[in-house]
């Protein structure tokens, strides 16, 4: 086995209204990847490609090196994977979901299983119809951790979700990764999710990976320049610049491989810096789509 | 670890749908009970009553085992499991299957031993009771395979009303063969080559529909 959990290569999926475009990817062992798309982008169609769960139409998929979909039954035994959209059986308990996924995985650690139920408040013999939308993504989230898998692959866990959980969610996640060789996969339109546990992040939008480095690297070389600039002068996009935006004598700059020279440039060409400002991830993801999306359009 | 998951996900469709399986068998039996107090109202109304059960039983499994897993969104969690869309399939098939054949077999048992032990219906008659009896078996292989392959509740519901609509004039159909009615009143069971012609046929029928399940099945590149 090579030392990638996830390899996708050129991977393509045509629907009538929709198609995943050229998509290549990898996640090395160790690492969380965050996957960020707005509704539709395509992240739970590439999940279910890696999962084995649709068969790409072109491009080659390895998960934990094995082929996909061909040796999905291989591979799954060590992913754990949840979506936003997987429900358990509601006329059966908690209790009995564990009894069932531990006759299929002999790695289930029941201890770290009683660990998760208190630490989650839930009860085994609870009836999965009783529970709250919080308490199913926490039974879930129980039923894949106690597995212990290689890999985990969480298609918008936290969708619908109050603060609390989504924060005891994180937690868990976090904990999950103090074993080096486990890796996750973590999609979600919510970047705040995304960043706080992430290592490495990419975009995606209308099918397309717009953009995948770590996440320090992108809070680092994306900046927002804030301008004055004198009556009559335009100011053009320098190399590092994707876009400029100019109202009256006020113009903002957004970079995306800012340098401090770039400051420099600017006030060459005759504006005045007023301010250099961090940018969110959040900020960075809308800016990179909007960017992707005029780039195709142009 | 074993290699297939196939007989926990069999053990997990029977556990969480005994209950259908139960009162298709309590049905039956009481529709036997009533059958066996004489009387030709007794005989119409527990027949009617037997075959109800059955037929019942015949639309309800596909939908609740097969298209409610896509429906209710627990086929995600199914297949995040190790298995395979065939695997899968085999598992559903044989769940399905069991739960339909268990009480089917049971009644059909029941019915053939009330036959040839008590005087209320000729043994002449057992041959045309097997033969009827099969056709709701071939009605729930229909359904079942249209509901695996589709996975719509829609096309599930449309296959039922069809089979449930053809049980009418196959059973008349049937009864208005001169070859198969005139042993009918015989006190012993004649098996002709017209019964066994009908009787492979039907389950010729019903491996046909299980054969082209998996060959669709294999087809199909999304499976969720």
């Amino acid at each position: 086995m090579n030392d990638l959990a996830i390899e996708l290569t050129g991977i393509c999926k045509r629907y009538r209204y929709f198609s995943l475009d050229k998509i290549s990817l990898q996640l090395p062992q160790g690492e969380i990847m965050g996957l960020i798309g707005a509704n539709g982008a395509g992240k739970s169609t590439t999940i279910r490609i890696l999962m084995g769960l649709i068969h790409q139409d072109a491009g080659e998929a390895r998960v934990l090196g094995h082929p996909m979909p061909a040796e999905q039954v291989a591979a799954k035994r060590d992913i754990g994977f949840a979506s936003e959209d997987m429900r358990l059986y509601d006329s059966m308990t908690l209790g009995w979901h564990m009894s069932f996924i531990q006759s299929i995985y002999p790695n289930w650690d029941d201890s770290y299983a009683q660990v998760l139920l208190k630490r989650f408040g839930l009860r085994a013999d609870q009836k999965i119809k009783s529970l709250s939308h919080g308490q199913r993504v926490k039974s879930t989230l129980l039923l894949v951790l106690a597995r212990k898998p290689k890999l985990l692959v969480l298609d918008e866990p936290t969708t619908g979700l109050d603060p609390v959980a989504r924060h005891e969610i994180l937690r868990e996640l976090a904990h999950v990764m103090q074993d080096d060789g486990r890796s996750i996969l973590f999609s979600s339109h919510n970047t705040q999710d995304v960043e706080q546990i992430s290592d490495r992040i990419t975009f995606i939008d209308r099918g397309r990976i717009i953009d995948s480095m770590d996440k320090e690297m992108y809070l680092d070389r994306w900046r927002r320049l804030r301008l004055e600039v004198p009556p009559g002068l335009h100011l053009p996009a320098l190399p590092g610049v994707i876009d400029v935006r100019q109202q009256g004598r006020l113009a903002v700059a957004t970079a995306n491989a800012f340098v401090p020279d770039l400051a420099n440039a600017y006030e060459t060409r005759g504006a005045r810096v007023q301010c250099i400002e961090n940018m969110t991830l959040e900020e960075i993801f809308v800016a990179n789509v909007e960017h992707s999306r005029e780039e195709v359009e142009a | 670890m074993t290699d297939s998951v196939i007989p926990q996900l069999i053990r997990k469709d029977l556990r969480l749908h005994r209950l259908q399986m139960a009162i298709t068998i309590g049905a039956g039996i009481l529709a036997l009970v009533v059958m066996q107090r004489g009387g030709e109202v007794s005989l119409v109304l527990g027949s009617t009553w037997y075959f109800v059960a059955i037929i019942v039983l015949a639309c309800m499994l596909p939908v609740s085992m097969v298209v409610n897993e896509r429906k209710k969104q627990t086929l995600a969690f199914v297949m995040s499991l190790p298995v395979s869309s065939t695997q899968y399939t085999t598992a559903k098939l044989v769940s399905t299957l069991l739960m339909f054949l268990v009480p089917w077999l049971l009644l059909l048992v029941c019915a053939l031993a009330l036959t040839t032990t008590g005087n209320t219906i000729p043994q002449g008659a057992i041959p045309m009771v097997v033969i009827m009896a099969l056709l709701p078996l071939i009605g729930f292989s229909v359904i079942l395979a249209v509901a695996i392959v589709s996975e719509s509740e829609g096309w599930a519901i449309a296959a039922t009303v069809v089979c449930n609509s053809t049980y009418g004039i196959a059973w008349y159909l049937i009864t208005k063969t001169p070859s198969l009615t005139v042993n009918w009143t015989r006190h012993v069971a004649i098996w002709d080559q017209t019964v066994l012609r009908l009787l492979f046929a039907e389950f010729g029928s019903v491996a046909l529909m299980i054969s082209l399940t998996f060959f669709l099945q294999s087809r199909k590149r999304d499976f969720i």
